[in-house]
């Protein structure tokens, strides 16, 4: 992974580096012993009460996060010419055992299958990258799934409206 | 220690819970949701510690993943559109189920919803630490917030599928295509995929993987 970075759409990248700079507060509230009372907010996600009762986690979390955005890969619209071949950030339609479906390209870190974000390194997202409309692609596990790809589209800022 | 004793009573009712993609397939007296967590919780410390992750909240969070369904029961993909026959809830639990993208989302958002109620509930009176710590793991479980997140989610569908081809293995009639389908969409760390391969290899010797 840290050969290859971390692919993020820009949403997702304004995400990470939101919570970096929480994080880093929250941390500097704990090292000072005062109460972080911004993070009282029913806005700041849950998770973090967990980092304000565990240090070495908080410390993990920041390292990890200036991990990911020292290596980050931001996901952008590929040239036009390049816009029919299936690729990170495209929003391809398939069709799948008879069923329609929509489908996002992401990097891991932004995957979510149960809402249709498929991580570009799973066997699915391996193999859909690279094609194109009209083509057939058959993962082949066990049971041998075809995916058709009817559409591909990258929208321009390629950010998602979707949480993950 | 009155309030961890009715805590622990409570969640011993996973142990009758029957996991209910098994109930919807047929299976006869399918395993209960913690038997589940139980063969979850060890695969997720024994592939944990091949791939640099703390082990520690890899395990707890294994432990605690499926405790809301004390309350909010146990869900499936296919619940909001159940047909009444038999013989057309058959036909729709051998696919994988496809919706659209606002779909997705409602359905998505209800459940996370839903359960983060019934966890709510199930843990209000712990000591606050704990409390806030099974919340904390739960979140990041269900958002894949951190490497360890995105990692047990990856494993409860990879024990689904070990557990799926277990019974397939018993009973060659058991729809086993969608739980590949599910799974290869889902699975992309590298060790994982590698143990997801060697089940295939080992449930379905005779079929080979393409590179």
């Amino acid at each position: 992974m840290k050969n290859q970075g971390f692919f993020l759409t820009k949403e997702g990248l304004k995400r990470f580096k939101d919570e970096y700079q929480e994080l880093k507060r929250l941390k500097s509230f704990k090292v000072s012993g005062e109460s972080p009372r911004i993070f009282h907010s029913e806005d700041i996600n849950p998770e973090f009460l967990a980092y304000q009762e565990d240090l070495e986690l908080l410390d993990a979390r920041i390292m990890e996060l200036e991990d990911i955005l020292k290596n980050v890969q931001p996901i952008t619209v590929p040239p036009k010419e390049k816009q029919g071949v299936v690729g990170l950030g495209a929003m391809i339609t398939v069709e799948v055992d008879g069923q329609e479906d929509e489908l996002e390209i992401v990097g891991t870190l932004e995957a979510n299958p149960s809402l249709g974000r498929i991580s570009n390194e799973s066997p699915v997202g391996r193999n859909l990258v690279g094609r194109r409309v009209g083509d057939e692609v058959v993962v082949r596990s066990a049971a041998a799934t075809t995916y058709k790809i009817k559409k591909i589209v990258y929208h321009n800022n390629t950010k998602s409206g979707c949480k993950r | 220690m009155q309030k961890i004793s009715n805590f622990l009573i409570k969640i011993g009712t996973l142990k009758d819970m029957k996991r209910r993609g098994w109930v919807l397939r047929g299976v006869k007296n399918p395993e209960s949701i913690a038997d589940h967590t139980f063969r979850m919780t060890l695969a997720a410390w024994l592939l944990a510690l091949k791939g640099g992750l703390n082990v520690n909240r890899v395990i707890k969070m294994a432990l605690i993943h499926d405790l809301c369904e004390v309350y909010a029961g146990d869900s499936t993909p296919y619940d909001h559109f159940l047909p009444k026959n038999a013989k057309d809830l058959k036909k729709l639990v051998a696919t994988w189920p496809r919706l659209s993208k606002a779909e997705k989302q409602h359905l998505s958002s209800k459940k996370y919803h839903k359960e983060d109620t019934a966890l709510n509930k199930l843990i209000v009176d712990l000591p606050l630490n704990i409390k806030k710590e099974i919340k904390g793991l739960w979140i990041d479980y269900e958002q894949g917030l951190t490497k360890e997140g995105r990692f047990v989610r990856q494993i409860d569908r990879l024990e689904n599928l070990l557990q799926a081809l277990e019974y397939w293995k018993k009973d060659r009639k058991f729809p086993i295509s969608s739980w590949w389908v599910q799974i290869e969409e889902l699975v992309d760390q590298p060790d994982l995929i590698e143990f997801m391969i060697s089940l295939e290899k080992t449930f379905t010797p005779q079929k080979g993987r393409a590179k």
